[in-house]
């Protein structure tokens, strides 16, 4: 009989312990800081039953929050909060190849579901708008935000392109998700790669999560989805507007647009330059036109 | 305000659970005029401290928001 080896290494039902390095075996990677990790949601396989979602609220111990019926499809989560770090998005397409056809192609042609986070992003725009220097980047390189420092200004909200960082009425703090640093810290995979039972989530170091991505996506267009595509791997649409990459990154089957992604996210901070140069030259052209006037006035 | 007797038995960053005296458990955050710091919260939950919440309810969600913690004598130890 062919046991997987984590049978004989830990034989007993009753751990008086954790399991040394655990990410070994649930995903198959060693977490070390210093090296990069991420999250590749290939959304091809999401059934939408959202254990992503609960594993997030359960090891975060976040409220349940927006509550009440959005009369969107299945999702009543709505959107990335304070309080929802993971949102399953469901699209559901109309017309021809939509929910409501007789037949579909395979791979959730007609119905999209998609389950959102933060994308850690390589130059996190969120990081740079932080006044603070609340927002951290980790020494597994993720995106994080320290709570005792943040004083709640908000200049993070409107600087991430993904809608994704949100101030808590209740505390008055930024929160996101933290790509569960505090389970990294201790061996373990993040809760809602954990849960996920399909894998659409998968959790790894970044470059073997690219190489897996690609190679899924060459073998979707070899099974006939020609409009499998990554959205946030470099050079690749997300990855735009010198964001270079997205640690969380997606395997997309239709427009960014259709999953209320950016087609072409962007830096806040590469406005920053224009935007002062464009005031100063205002207020240089107001001052002249001042002075043209009070000395016509003059004469 | 309302109050909520306790012990806190899991905390994340300011957010805690309090598991009162009929084993039910109860979500809260700390409001950020609270009488009480994040870096309290895991303290108390490994001494297990019998704590009084005074609290308020949260705004959009299943939820409290702490207003002041005080710990409490330790009843028949
Ligand atoms: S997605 Fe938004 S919140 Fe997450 S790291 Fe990028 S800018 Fe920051
Ligand atoms: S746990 Fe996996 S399959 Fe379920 S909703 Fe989340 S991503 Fe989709």
């Amino acid at each position: 009989m062919n046991d997987h080896p984590r049978i004989s290494d830990f034989s007993g039902s009753d751990l008086d312990r954790m399991i040394p390095d655990e990410s070994r075996f649930t995903a198959g990677v060693l977490i070390e800081p210093g090296k990069s990790y991420g999250f590749f949601t290939d959304t091809t396989v999401c059934i939408g039953c959202k254990a992503c979602e609960v594993a997030c609220k359960e090891w975060n111990n976040l409220p349940a929050d927006h509550i009440g019926l959005t009369g969107q499809s299945f999702d009543n989560t709505g959107e990335l909060s304070a309080n929802t770090w993971r949102h399953v998005a469901f699209v559901e397409k109309s017309g021809c190849g939509g929910v409501r056809d007789n037949s579909e192609a395979p791979y959730q042609s007609g119905w999209l579901m998609l389950s959102d986070v933060c994308k850690h992003c390589h130059n996190a725009p969120c990081l740079e708008a932080c006044p603070t220097g609340a927002i951290f980047r980790t020494e597994f390189d993720t995106v994080v935000v320290q709570q005792d420092i943040c004083n709640g200004c908000g200049y993070c909200v409107p600087a991430c392109p993904f809608g994704v960082v949100a101030v808590s009425e209740n505390d008055g703090k930024a929160h996101k998700c933290t790509l569960c640093y505090d389970r990294l810290k201790g061996g373990l995979e993040p809760a809602c790669s954990k849960a996920c039972p399909t894998d659409s989530i998968q959790f790894g170091e970044l470059s073997d999560l690219q190489a897996r991505a690609a190679v899924r996506v060459e073998q979707l267009h070899g099974q006939g989805v020609g409009s499998a595509y990554l959205y946030g791997t470099p050079g690749a649409p997300g990855a735009t507007g010198g964001l270079e990459h997205l640690n969380a990154f997606f395997l997309l089957t239709d427009r960014p647009e259709v999953y209320n992604f950016p087609v072409a996210p962007t830096r806040a901070s590469n406005r920053v330059a224009p935007s002062l140069l464009s005031g100063l030259l205002t207020v240089a052209a107001l001052a002249t036109a001042a002075s043209f006037i009070l000395s016509s006035r003059d004469r | 305000m309302a109050t909520m007797d306790g012990r806190i038995t899991l905390v994340q960053e300011s957010r805690f659970q309090l598991t009162d005296e009929a084993g039910v458990s109860h979500l809260f955050t700390l409001s950020p005029w609270c009488a009480a710091e994040p870096a309290q919260l895991r303290p108390l939950a490994h001494s297990q401290a019998p704590v009084r919440v005074t609290y308020k309810a949260g705004v959009d969600v299943i939820g409290q928001v702490a207003q002041r913690i005080d710990v409490q004598a330790e009843a028949g130890r």
